[in-house]
């Protein structure tokens, strides 16, 4: 019996990945590196909820520091008194001063400061009031963009 | 006479790498690094300035004066005073503070027993009304 044996000719379709790998461990590297330094100074707080300003994204702030609801600092994921808080301004100014050489345009410290919304202005107040006996002399408070 | 073989007749064994698993492993990687990112509230910042100890005041005799809209309870609730007017809400604020000159800022003195949120709100509501100087300044 003569079975038909008829050659089936599979079709070769090649899909070359090799760029769509390429391009999807650039993205993996650039969230990994960007989410990382994210995470280390902001606390997770309720911020105001205020539209804040309409310029360019802001630098990179100096020194962040949280203030919750219950009236902890945290600075750096660490809650710190103000005794410990004053030593860690004291340095951040010393080293701007320290880098620009002596010169007489030492560039100001940039100062965030993350608020929860529903503390209490006590709290804000201490802290502000620290940095105007330190001289730091503008800060930027967080908010929250509403949807 | 013996030729050797030609290299096509030369076999050579193939190493297979099946990439399918690490494929997989690199899209979960990527779609967890993406929802996560996008996960967090936007954020934006308002710039204020802090009257250090020593500055200029901007309150010195001159012939425009700086405003100062103090944010403090009255009457157990939270309000914003500009003024002798008080006001309890953010509309009210504005009325209040767009007929006045904004050429030497304005200063936010916040008092202790009032919420983060209503404080930040004069400072923001401050800042649209047009004065390009704000100010804030913990009440004593």
């Amino acid at each position: 019996m003569k079975f038909n044996r008829k050659k089936r000719q599979h079709s070769n379709t090649d899909v070359v990945i090799t760029s769509l790998l390429d391009i999807n461990f650039l993205l993996i590297m650039f969230f990994l590196m960007t989410a990382h330094f994210q995470q280390e100074s902001h606390a997770l707080l309720n911020l105001p909820k205020e539209k804040g300003e309409d310029k360019a994204p802001p630098d990179e702030a100096g020194l962040v520091i949280n203030i919750s609801d219950t009236g902890d600092v945290i600075v750096s994921n660490k809650t710190v008194a103000m005794d410990e808080l004053r030593t860690l301004v004291r340095k951040q100014l010393d080293r701007i001063k320290d880098a620009s050489h002596g010169t007489e345009n030492v560039p100001p410290l940039k100062l965030l400061i993350r608020a929860d919304r529903d503390g209490t202005t006590s709290d804000l107040n201490r802290v502000v009031s620290m940095m105007r006996e330190m001289g730091v002399g503008t800060m930027c408070i967080a908010t929250e963009v509403p949807q | 006479m013996r030729l050797r073989k030609t290299a096509s007749k030369r076999r050579y064994d193939r190493i297979t790498i099946n990439l399918a698993s690490m494929i997989d492993v690199s899209f979960l990687l990527l779609f967890y690094f993406l929802v996560a990112s996008m996960l967090g509230e936007e954020e934006k910042r308002l710039s204020t300035g802090l009257q250090t100890q020593g500055a200029n005041s901007a309150s010195a005799a001159g012939d425009f004066q700086t405003q100062v809209i103090e944010v403090r309870m009255i009457d157990n609730q939270p309000a914003y005073k500009v003024g002798e007017r008080v006001c309890r809400d953010r509309a009210c604020l504005a009325g209040a503070l767009e007929p006045l000159p904004k050429a030497q800022g304005a200063f936010v003195k916040v008092y202790d027993t009032v919420g983060v949120g209503f404080a930040v709100a004069a400072v923001q509501i401050a800042r649209d009304a047009g004065f390009e100087q704000v100010t804030y300044v913990p009440a004593k």
